[in-house]
């Protein structure tokens, strides 16, 4: 028996003219109505069930769990259906899917369910759908580190960066997961005192970023910057870069390289 | 799992947790009328404030938020 139908039982008596419309096909609870059912729309029937009897509200009540219960319908708040449908439309699949199967066992619990969230939403904002929601909740549950993820997911360092820091930690020999679960936290915790430094940018454009963000986080009192690189040709970018500031009193350096030389991070330290 | 064609709107919220024996208590948060000490938990057992309440999905009365990983959850579940 239909939803429709189910209601027609309950509301017949009184509301019969009302629910002889054939075009429902929504049904949302809510107030605002001057009848216990009213049709809104041309096709949506809304219920203000504060106005019913004690009687049709139980009759309503089995309707709801025949519903969820024996039908296994989710039943939720017209703002969360919208939502879930718009998260279903944008769950990885293909290389988005492929990307979080290879970050399932390298990634600790909590970062991977924020890169499966910050994914999605990367594909919802690729749909042209509104994303700011879905960015506050990864804020909100992850308040450390989940915004930075989103960006650097948007940005494609996951598609790149990570798997290359993963491919050059695994060649050490002393291997261990946990340093490349701690590298990744440490790297998406700083982002906004990072510079990557990346082939793809020319040495005076990576040189000229450092200064800036030096510049820019001496004023604001952050009082580091890290420089992080991937690959023999960066570490070299890296340590020249790092000379400039060799002689600079007010500047201390941390540098850790890995043995094979492949993989930077440099904290200065002002 | 399929969502269904019955959704409630956030004012009617609260007759709609009155329906299945709930109230609010003090911090705002949902819990059983009857024993208003009990907190209503989510399945991953987490308490629910009203304001962070999705709606109700199949289990033995699953209550579930409306944040970004919970509805994950969901989704994945749908047909």
């Amino acid at each position: 028996m239909t939803i429709l139908e189910n209601l027609k039982k309950v509301f017949e008596g009184k509301f019969g003219d009302i629910l002889s419309h054939n075009n429902i096909t929504l049904f949302n609870f809510s107030r605002n109505t001057n009848e216990t059912v009213e049709v809104k729309g041309g096709n949506k029937l809304v219920i203000d069930i504060s106005k019913a009897t004690e009687e049709e509200k139980k009759l309503v009540k089995n309707i709801l769990d025949s519903r969820v219960q024996s039908e296994n319908e989710a039943f939720l708040m017209d703002h969360s259906s919208e939502k879930t449908l718009k998260i279903k439309r944008s769950l990885p699949f293909g290389e988005s899917e492929e990307l979080l199967k290879f970050y399932k066992d390298k990634l600790k619990p909590e970062m991977y369910k924020a890169l499966e969230a910050s994914i999605i939403v990367k594909n919802v904002f690729e749909r042209g759908e509104d994303i700011s929601e879905m960015k506050r909740d990864i804020s909100d549950k992850y308040p450390t580190f989940g915004n930075n993820l989103c960006n650097l997911v948007t940005r494609g360092y996951f598609n790149e960066h990570f798997k290359e820091l993963y491919q050059s930690m695994l060649e050490d020999e002393e291997f261990d997961i946990n340093a490349y679960q701690r590298k990744v936290e440490k790297i998406i915790k700083s982002l906004p005192y990072t510079v990557f430094i990346t082939r793809y940018k020319s040495y005076d454009e990576l040189s000229g970023e450092v200064r800036f963000k030096l510049d820019r986080l001496k004023k604001y009192g952050t009082g580091k910057l890290l420089l992080h690189g991937l690959g023999r040709e960066n570490v070299n970018t890296t340590m020249t870069i790092l000379e400039e500031y060799r002689e600079n009193n007010h500047i201390n350096m941390q540098i850790e390289i890995n043995p094979k030389k492949t993989i930077i991070t440099a904290t200065l330290i002002f | 799992m399929k969502l269904s064609q019955i959704t409630f709107s956030e004012l009617a919220s609260k007759d709609i947790l009155e329906l299945y024996g709930k109230s609010i208590d003090d911090e705002g948060f949902i819990v059983e009328k009857d024993n208003p000490s009990q907190r209503v938990l989510t399945p991953n057992g987490e308490e629910i404030p009203l304001k962070e309440w999705g709606g109700i999905r199949k289990g033995s009365e699953a209550f579930i938020k409306k944040d970004t990983f919970s509805l994950i959850e969901l989704a994945k579940k749908l047909e």
